[in-house]
């Protein structure tokens, strides 16, 4: 027995350790300083500028900036950390660096909707005193720097912004007997279209919606949120409290329900590793018609066959229910970051700085499509020559945006939940929409959540 | 005098007991601890965590997606572990056993090609098994069912417990059958043979001797399998992540995905604790049935 109970022991002591895994050495300070910059010539020391990257744009800009920031400040050093992984696996590690406060970068690169949970943490400094100093900071339009702003602070400084549109192939449509210029004016029309398709194009997925925890954040920015906001209601009130059940929402769940209760949607979605790159992959070549996703992915098709996507993959806003004004979500798309135990966060400011120049904002969102942060940036020759960027800048006029709410993350994995019940037919809308307000409560706490 | 007795076993055992101390029970007791507090990667509650007692198992328990999430992990050790890498690796233990008495060359092919699918890092299995179950690009439908003329099947939506057991079981098999064949080769042929002169038939042979033979190892290696087949969940993150829905969630992933996709550390430790308590169960069931038995 005490050969068994010593194995026993062990083991289970193994199977805990995966919480332990994160333990924090020490917790990070919540109060970060906001010391004044000092003159940007004659900056020294060393920073590391980590950031994830499996596209393949960012890395050159990124060196070129180091290498600028270290010929102008000739005792600088600017160490650059590469993580060829996704944002999904780069994020859990960069937390676990942040809060056990070993090998913590000086700057990172991240989505700016994490403002809210990195701020609340004390992981990151604001950078106020470095933007009110900082000439160019007039570049950026009001409501971008509303958008990195949190609790009166401003965060984070973005450069290419998010947007999403609702893409469709010409060639398909035109199969199933529609215009080859369809434009949905309501919602409905997208489950026509797609009920057109399944019944008279072969080999060809109708249309792709995002559900379930394999999805990530598009189940909740691609999908749920637009179609909360499509059927005339919010997932979140105005002063910061999440909507758990209300007549939208059991729509947008109903909504789900019928798309894939027809078929309309792939099932595989729900258990698909990164579901989105077979999506993406799949309207690029023409065996998926409609796809609800973000407005970079446009690119990678581009890259591929300019003229054949250009010729076959048109763009729309999101409809709503009742053929109201068309929109979409905006995001404030990756930014960087300055983490609160920077050690040298003048210099850290200095890359940042370097690295959002107009030029290099024009460039890498040509290569990388999305609007411009900066509006000097859009002025670009190359930029405004490119219509696609040009009517993805103007999406941003119709854009609705998610608040920087410090719990995303928790709410994201109750989104991703009532999604996937729902579109596997394990809940009825209503009984998902029951299900969603209490897994935000337990997850958000119940003074946080409204009914309606 | 005791510990005089025994100062080189002591003085032998100390290094391992302090390396096994800070590597297992100090994170068992600092997750046993997190788990009352609510803890957090991101947040306020990053910064300034609190100890908020049994809040977290209170939440747990009242949560519906736990109770499946139980149901899928029992349905996931009994299928894959018990019924499975047990069943299988057992029965190729036998079939190996029996073709290695008698020289056939097939048997160290059918060893090496069981071992190689263990010795596979476990994401690199659940990928190959990707490559397989995958709608849109996988080989079992644009291989096998193509060929026959049939048309793709949703392998992982339309039977994902299955899906996963069988790639589990595909992984895991090995190391039971490595077990049972060192097992098999302590009886000594001449109990067979005497049984043999006594008229045993082979039904009799096995169930008279060679059953008997292995008892003691089958508790050992039940244990085993079910507390690592508990504890993964690599296979199935590779799979399906949990989906559809919650169709294949097991109770070690749960915990992952509350830990580091929630980035809730103080109720994924809760979940984690659970964890620990079933394991413990199924080792005192295990242990009491093979002390009944022997």
């Amino acid at each position: 027995m005490s050969a068994y109970s010593r194995r026993t022991f062990l083991k289970v002591a193994a199977a805990t350790g995966i919480a332990v895994a994160c333990s924090p050495a020490a917790q990070p300070s919540a109060t970060p300083s906001s010391g004044a910059p000092s003159q940007a010539k004659g900056l020294t020391g060393t920073i590391t500028v980590s950031y994830p990257d499996e596209l393949g744009v960012k890395p050159k800009y990124v060196d070129q900036a180091a290498k600028t920031v270290q010929s102008n400040n000739s005792g600088a050093t600017v160490k650059v950390d590469l993580q060829k992984i996704s944002d999904d696996l780069y994020y859990p590690k960069l937390l676990l660096a942040l809060q056990s406060g070993t090998d913590v970068p000086d700057v990172f690169h991240f989505g700016g909707d994490s403002i809210g949970e990195l701020a609340d943490a004390g992981y990151i400094e604001p950078l106020d005193n470095y933007v009110n100093a900082w000439a160019d900071w007039k570049q950026y339009p009001d409501s971008i720097k509303k958008g990195a702003t949190y609790k009166g602070k401003v965060w984070a400084i973005p450069y290419g912004m998010d947007t999403r549109w609702l893409y469709f192939r010409r060639d398909d449509l035109q199969k199933a007997g529609l215009a080859a210029d369809w434009t949905p004016t309501k919602l409905d029309d997208v489950v026509a279209a797609a009920t057109a398709v399944k019944s008279k194009v072969t080999n060809v997925l109708p249309y792709a919606l995002y559900a379930g925890q394999a999805a990530s954040d598009g189940a909740r920015d691609h999908a749920f949120v637009p179609l909360v906001w499509a059927y005339g209601g919010d997932v979140v009130t105005s002063d910061g409290k999440w909507i758990g059940n209300s007549a939208a929402i059991r729509k947008a769940l109903a909504y789900y329900q019928k798309v894939y209760g027809q078929g309309l949607s792939p099932k595989e979605i729900l258990t698909t590793t990164k579901p989105w790159t077979a999506m993406r992959a799949k309207l690029g070549d023409g065996s998926l018609a409609l796809l609800f996703e973000g407005g970079w992915v446009y690119g990678g098709w581009q890259s591929k066959d300019k003229s054949g996507t250009e010729k076959n993959v048109g763009y729309v806003l999101h409809p709503t229910e009742t053929s109201g004004p068309s929109f979409t979500i905006g995001g404030l798309g990756t930014c960087w970051y300055i983490t609160a135990k920077s050690k040298n966060k003048d210099l850290a400011w200095e890359f940042i700085k370097t690295w959002n120049n107009k030029d290099t904002v024009a460039k890498i969102n040509i290569e990388d499509p999305h609007p411009v942060a900066r509006s000097d940036s859009a002025d670009v020759a190359e930029f405004k020559a490119q219509q696609y960027l040009v009517d993805s800048t103007k999406s941003l006029e119709k854009a609705r945006f998610l608040p920087p709410d410090p719990n995303l993350s928790k709410i994201t994995t109750a989104i991703q939940k009532a999604t996937g019940r729902v579109a596997n037919g394990d809940s009825s809308a209503d009984d998902a929409a029951k299900q969603y307000s209490a897994d935000l409560k337990q997850a958000i706490g119940a003074d946080k959540v409204v009914e309606q | 005098m005791v510990v005089a007795r025994n100062s080189a076993y002591l003085i032998g055992l100390t290094p391992a007991a302090l390396l096994l101390s800070l590597f297992f029970v100090g994170p068992a007791l600092w997750a046993a601890y997190s788990s009352l507090t609510n803890l957090a990667l991101v947040g306020i509650d990053a910064a300034n965590p609190r100890f908020i007692g049994l809040d977290n198992y209170a939440r747990l328990f009242s949560d519906p997606d736990f109770w499946q999430v139980i149901r899928n992990s029992v349905t996931f050790v009994v299928g894959s572990a018990v019924i499975g890498q047990f069943g299988l690796g057992l029965g190729l233990a036998l079939l190996i056993d029996h073709a290695e008495r008698r020289r056939w060359w097939f048997a160290t092919v059918a060893y090496a090609a069981v071992l190689l699918a263990w010795v596979n890092p476990t994401l690199i299995a659940g990928f190959l098994w990707v490559a397989m179950y995958d709608f849109f690009f996988g080989s079992l439908n644009h291989v096998f069912l193509s060929a026959l003329g049939l048309p793709p099947v949703d392998w992982l939506g339309s039977f994902p417990m299955p899906a996963v057991i069988v790639a589990n079981v595909w992984r895991g098999t090995a190391f039971t059958m490595i077990i049972f064949l060192g097992a098999l080769k302590t009886i000594p042929p001449d109990i067979y043979e005497a049984a043999r002169i006594d008229g045993a038939g082979t039904w009799r042979r096995f169930w008279d001797h060679t059953i008997p033979s292995l008892r003691p190892i089958v508790a050992l290696t039940l244990l085993s399998i079910t507390m690592s087949t508990f504890g993964t969940f690599i296979v199935i993150q590779a799979l399906t992540n949990g989906g559809p829905g919650i169709a294949t969630e097991v109770i070690a992933l749960y915990a992952f995905d509350s830990a580091f996709k929630s980035f809730s550390i103080g109720y994924g430790s809760a979940i984690a604790a659970v964890m620990l308590a079933l394991n413990l169960v199924f080792a005192v069931v295990y242990l009491r049935w093979s002390r009944a038995r022997a």
